[in-house]
């Protein structure tokens, strides 16, 4: 187990080497200078010297790299150019909001996903099949922000059970944090959901042409016993593989849904980072989505790992 | 007897390199070790040998699909091991292949006539109408028609498309073809088909094969030679019927007692004469001594620490077994009585 | 966002939208012919300037003036939406060709190349990967800043990851396919290689690709239009519509529906298109007729023919007896027909023939695990006296594994490769007998060390891939037996496995019988292997048994001609140079099977009468031919 994860940590590495040289080098892909941004029109020669010198960018770019790369190991991002807040404050400040919307949407994703994927493979061309399939269909082509000015609408608007907008933090009460992200997250996970149960029909209906299934039943044990137990726990293994590339997908859907329902997470900081080009937000963000990401990467490894022998370190 | 072999093989290695955790060259794997062959042109040599014993490694190294490690694989005037994987046009169009599995050695989005004409298109600048001629008269060497050069792979069964194969590959009048497991695919009551054919057409063309196979008893109705291997060794190799009759290595005794026999009672006679066998780890050996000591009945200590070298036998050919040296003498039926040139 | 949906869900059954499919396509192509044609037209066809304000108007709903209402500047909504199919096209194509035109070439090339090209390349892709994709997009918007243009060369970055690893993944696989490697020996340079060769079959995974990667594009377009980064008003597009409507919400809920349908109905229709384009493509190939496929369905049974039975054995297992199975549905294809035989407690009878004969879905039947699609229409299954075509599945499940147990011809596949294969012995012990997990597992221990496994213990925890071939294969008979079945059906146990190995088996098959007095039916295309393991040998071909005799009767004395062929076409049988002896033409498959005897198309001794249905005849040994006494097929004759 502890060399699995070290294992598959070590495969991480040169991912989050490329992520943050990319990150870095954006930024001498900007059309604008960081200098002018913040000084505007404003400001002599000299001052706009000033500032480029005592922000380093007069430095060589593999030598601000590791500078950025060295403060960045140690939690400071940098500050914003325009209200000089901490980017790491920032964000963190923010991260709760976006983190539970992620977290409640893969698990209604993940819960719905599977199960409908299951029912529809046990029962080919079935009714459960055929409305499993058209709903994953749907599910697939509905731009989640759509959905959830609906579920507004219809839920918070008419039937008033939910509040329209708003984030209350887990801490404060339990209860109303369910409350205050359930819609956003269905709005969000339905379209995971749809292609999870795609993904888990499809694994199933291939599992289950298979030789050790067929074998499993010649041996006469219960076809419920064959389908959860030796069916079910293949066909989890490509279903996995992909569940991260799944939550990544959450997580970006959560910046847009974000707006729909006036929680100021993560996306408020991002929309608002890209229109001032305010080059340290936008880095910290990716920065720390990407460990977000790296952090889910390397649990679904672990995962895949337990459930399939072959890819255990040796 | 003395005029040089059209392939020659000396101590050929072949080595393939694990992947570590990063994706980079990781612990070696010897999948071939000092292998020696040679085949004369017109002549059929059957390389015998099963899983993992190396054959297929030998052939890709001669087709120049995979790198040798070290050694040298002589062809006409040519040195293959120094060309790496590229060929020259003048050497790829001598050397051709039928590979085993005919449902996936053909191009399924290409027709009979693009598959046939294939070789021609790159070594030669026939034009349209005058490949289609080629392309006709390849079909009828292998039994098809021109109706079918405009149809799909998916079209035609195993054995024809086995036949697809041959042709395309008979299409530059090459000199030597490497056969990896030709009708092994096959239905039995289609295999004979493919034989006949094959050794039909290397008698009017002329042609040297290198056939890799499982089965002795197939090798030997087409060869004239056969070599035995295992885990990556050569451990037997000379005239096809000594070799089938009169097995010098212990491996190779193995091989042909374990094939059954059509008569059930020969069968009967031979399965009483054998005791039940714990399974077998065929998992490599350490690189020291002989390849097949863990299995062998007739294991000796010395076979323990040293690799056995290539000792003649009696009716022509050589095998790598300590029961051949000279010293140990009478313990083996097949001593030899009559030194013979290494035929190479 | 849903980026790379696109590689969810596989071709495997979608079965019902096969038969829907004509009409679903219809609808989705009609839905996107109708999407285009508003965008080219949109300057006739809407009924209004779609950037007119007219406060007065402002927020009003569905009228006669204005069908679908007016937003908050009093803009005509269906004209703006009109003019928004324009955008959707423009955004669709712009962003998608930029995908596959970045994406493609690249794939291609570090798929062939390989080395530390692919190593870089795809290290980058997953880094990209990820990062959530809209916050990819909202990173290439702040280097190019927000619009319409900037905003899908954004989107075209981010797809052409998806095109890219399609693009290598279809090389990387073709590059393994045999044909690939024909190529490279015939001499083809790599750039041939790679678009004569592997290039065209790239193009029907990648029309699916585009298909899903519109669908995609637009939801994206959408999402960023809804946050303001894509298309900047006053234009008009789907998603700053949906922008509009959100912020009027509780005035005018209705202004969000008409884009949020467009939207939705768009991608419903590229997605079901590209889903009906994959399983069309799927099935291309594997429907595809083979030559000489013919809808000859003869008539399953002569009612004239006398058909002789197996006579009763002592201590009879099984009995089987007139036999039919058929696939599809009605009338379907038959695949056996007619066939009986019986085997006595302590016998191996051997069902021998070539591909297509149907000796394996005969042990299938036996196990009532035929799967989907199969069915038999006649005859009876008689195990232990009980007939199990008149059992429940429940009670047939219960029987399994008891009485009659399986071993099949690929142990690396038929063992779960998630278990260890001690724990998938000790299963079935706990399951059918109710053993204790410490029993079955000491139990299961045993039964390793008694099919010759040295350490069993240590073996007892090992995974399937952990094995050999032939030690896996001893496993399976392990678990076969753990509940000391009456018969023992055997699939082929031995044509994977080397030939040292095989021989092994068949000994320790042997050795297990002497104890256990298992009937088994050893399933093989190999008369060699039957010779030596059986006792008699039921000869099939083409759905049926054409002969059945004791093992010695049937090698030195064989009645059918397709029996004697085959015995002398085996590569043991003669040590003569070619020609060797054959069978001509092909053996035929389901469906194209000869009216009357079905070998007569290729026997040398086929006479006008073998047109007719010939029935089963003998008693102790059964033949099916006209001409059987007349013949002589010995060996050597």
């Amino acid at each position: 187990m502890f060399r699995l994860i070290l294992q598959r940590l070590l495969a991480l590495a040169p991912l989050l080497f490329i992520v943050s040289v990319l990150t870095f080098s954006f930024t001498s892909l900007l059309p604008s200078d960081p200098v002018d941004l913040i000084l505007g029109d404003t400001g002599t020669e000299e001052q706009h010297e000033m500032l480029r010198e005592r922000m380093g960018l007069n430095e060589p770019i593999h030598v601000r790299y590791l500078q950025w790369l060295g403060r960045a190991l140690q939690g400071d991002l940098g500050s914003s150019y325009f209200n000089s807040v901490s980017v790491m404050d920032a964000v963190m400040q923010r991260l709760p909001v976006t983190l539970s919307l992620t977290a409640v949407s893969a698990f209604i994703a993940i819960v719905v996903g599977v199960a409908a994927g299951v029912a529809a493979a046990l029962h080919p061309r079935s009714w459960v099949d055929r409305f499993a399939t058209l709903g994953a269909t749907f599910g697939q082509a509905i731009p989640n922000f759509w959905f959830g000015l609906i579920l507004v609408a219809i839920f918070a608007v008419s039937l008033r059970w939910f509040p329209a907008t708003g984030f209350t933090p887990i801490t404060v009460s339990p209860w109303e944090w369910l409350r205050s992200v359930i819609l956003p997250s269905i709005a969000l996970g339905t379209s995971s959901s749809a292609a999870i149960a795609r993904q888990v029909r499809s694994a199933m209906v291939g599992v289950l042409q298979q030789d050790y299934v067929r074998a499993a039943r010649a041996q006469g044990l219960s076809a419920r016993r064959v389908l959860f137990k030796h069916a079910l726990t293949n066909a989890m293994i490509p279903v996995v593989a992909v569940l991260s590339f799944q939550i990544t997908v959450l997580l970006g859907g959560a910046l847009i849904v974000e707006q729909v329902f006036a929680i100021n997470g993560l996306g408020t900081l991002a929309i608002a980072a890209v229109r001032q080009q305010d080059i340290p937000m936008l880095q910290g963000l990716v920065l720390v989505m990407v460990g977000l990401v790296v952090a889910v990467q390397l649990a679904t490894d672990v995962i895949y790992g337990l459930l399939n022998p072959k890819a255990r370190p040796t | 007897m003395t005029t040089r072999p059209l392939l020659e093989i000396t101590d050929l290695s072949v080595t393939y390199w694990g992947r570590s955790l990063l994706g980079l060259q990781g612990k070696p794997f010897f999948a071939v070790k000092g292998a020696n062959l040679a085949i004369r042109a017109g002549e059929t040599l059957g390389l015998v040998g099963e899983s993992g014993s190396g054959k297929s490694s030998i052939a890709n190294t001669v087709l120049g699909l995979v790198p040798a490690s070290s050694g040298s694989i002589r062809f006409g005037d040519h040195d293959l091991v120094a060309m790496k994987t590229r060929y020259p046009s003048e050497v790829r169009n001598q050397i051709q292949a039928v590979f085993q599995d005919p449902y996936s050695s053909l191009n399924p989005s290409m027709t009979v006539e693009d598959i046939v004409t294939e070789p021609l298109r790159v070594h030669t600048n026939m034009n349209k109408a005058e490949r289609r001629k080629r392309a006709v008269e390849l079909l009828n060497l292998v039994s098809l028609q021109e109706e079918h050069l405009a149809r799909h792979p998916h079209q035609f069964s195993g054995g024809q498309r086995q036949r697809i194969a041959i042709a395309s590959a008979l299409a530059l009048r090459p000199k030597l073809i490497v056969l990896d497991e030709p009708v092994s695919a096959l239905d039995v009551s289609t295999q004979n088909q493919i034989i006949n054919l094959l050794y039909e057409r290397r008698d009017a063309l002329g042609i040297a094969y290198l056939l890799i196979a499982h089965d002795l008893a197939l090798v030997h109705h087409i060869s004239d030679r056969i070599a035995v291997m295992y885990l990556g060794y050569i451990v037997e190799e000379g005239p096809s019927d000594r070799v089938y009759k009169n097995p010098a290595h212990p491996y190779t005794k193995a091989l042909l007692d374990a094939v059954p026999l059509l008569d059930p009672d020969r069968q009967r006679a031979r399965r009483a004469s054998r005791k039940l066998q714990p399974a077998q780890d065929t998992q490599r050996v350490a690189d020291v001594g002989c390849p097949y000591k863990n299995r062998c009945p007739m294991v000796m200590p010395r076979c323990q620490t040293e690799t056995p070298p290539e000792y003649p036998v009696a009716g022509g050919g050589v095998a790598n077994c300590f029961l051949l040296a000279p010293e140990v003498g009478v313990t083996h039926a097949t001593k030899p009585f009559r030194q013979e040139p290494i035929p190479t | 966002m849903t980026v790379g949906n696109a590689e969810s869900a596989g071709a495997v059954g979608k079965p019902w939208r096969i038969n829907a499919s004509n009409v679903l396509v219809g609808v989705a192509v009609s839905i996107l012919a109708l999407l285009v044609f508003l965008a080219v037209f949109a300057d006739v066809i809407a009924p209004y300037d779609p950037l007119r304000q007219n406060l007065i108007n402002s927020l009003q709903g569905p009228s006669a003036r204005h069908w679908l209402g007016t937003d908050d500047l009093g803009r005509d909504v269906l004209s703006r939406l009109i003019y928004g199919c324009r955008i959707a096209v423009i955004a669709a194509a712009e962003a998608t060709a930029i995908a596959v035109a970045l994406g493609v070439p690249i794939g291609l090339f570090i798929g062939y190349r390989g080395g530390w090209w692919d190593w870089v390349v795809m290290r980058i892709v997953e880094a990209i990967v990820s990062i959530p994709g809209i916050m990819v997009a909202i990173v290439i918007i702040a280097i190019l800043g927000p619009g319409l243009h900037r905003a899908m060369i954004a989107l075209g970055i981010l797809f052409s990851t998806s095109f890219l690893r399609l693009a290598r993944g279809v090389v990387l696989a073709e590059r393994e396919e045999i044909y690939v490697r024909s190529a490279r020996v015939i001499g083809a340079t790599d750039s041939r290689i790679l678009f004569r060769h592997i290039f065209p079959n790239i193009a029907p995974p990648l029309i699916v690709q585009v298909t899903l990667t519109v669908g995609a594009v637009l939801l994206s377009e959408a999402g960023l239009s809804f946050i303001g980064l894509g298309v900047q008003p006053p234009q008009a597009s789907w998603g700053t519509m949906l922008n509009t409507a959100a912020a009027f919400m509780q005035l005018n809920w209705f202004l969000s529906i008409p884009p949020g349908i467009a939207i939705i109905l768009t991608v419903l229709s590229v997605n079901l298109l590209g889903d009906v384009l994959r399983d069309s493509i799927g099935r291309g190939i594997a429907a595809a007729a083979p030559e000489g496929r013919t809808a000859t369905f003869e008539p399953s049974r002569s009612a004239a023919s006398p058909a002789a039975r197996p006579e009763t054995l002592e201590n009879e297992v099984l009995r089987v007896e007139g036999l039919d199975v058929m696939v599809g549905s009605d009338p379907g294809l038959p695949i056996i027909t007619d066939l009986s035989f019986s085997i006595a407690q302590g016998e191996t009878l051997g069902l021998v023939g070539e591909s297509g004969s149907g000796k394996t879905m005969t042990g299938l039947a036996i196990l009532g695990l035929m799967g989907a699609g199969l069915r038999i229409t006649r005859g009876s299954i008689v195990l232990d006296g009980i007939d199990l075509r008149c059992l429940a599945s429940a009670e047939i499940e219960k029987l399994r594994g008891d009485e009659v147990a399986m071993v099949f011809q690929d142990p690396t596949t038929s063992l779960n490769p998630a278990f260890t294969v001690g724990s998938q012995i000790a299963e079935v012990l706990r399951a059918k007998q109710g053993l204790s997990q410490r029993q079955a597992w000491e139990r299961a221990v045993a039964l390793i060390e008694r099919v010759g496994i040295p350490q069993p213990e240590a073996r007892a925890k090992a995974y399937p891939h952990e094995l050999s071939g032939g030690m896996a294969q001893r496993i399976a008979i392990a678990r076969a037996l753990s509940c000391n079945p009456s018969l023992l059906i055997a699939d082929e146990p031995t044509t994977a496995l080397d030939v040292t190995v095989q021989q092994e088996i068949l000994d320790l098959f042997r050795d297990l019988q002497d104890e256990f007095g298992m009937a088994i039916l050893f399933i093989t295309h190999d008369l060699a292997v039957a010779a030596d393991i059986c006792d008699r040998i039921s000869v099939m071909y083409a759905g049926e048994m054409v002969e059945m005799a004791g093992v010695d009767t049937l090698f030195h004395d064989p009645k059918h001609p397709y029996t004697a062929g085959l015995l002398s076409a085996m590569p043991h049988a003669s040590d003569r140079n070619p020609p060797l002896p054959t069978i001509r033409g092909n053996v035929p498959r389901p469906g194209a099977w000869p009216a009357g005897c079905r070998f007569s198309n290729r026997c040398d001794f086929a006479v006008a009468t073998c047109k007719q249905p010939i029935a089963l005849t003998g008693g102790e040994r059964l033949v099916r031919c006209v001409r059987a006494d007349q013949l002589d097929l010995r060996p050597g004759t």
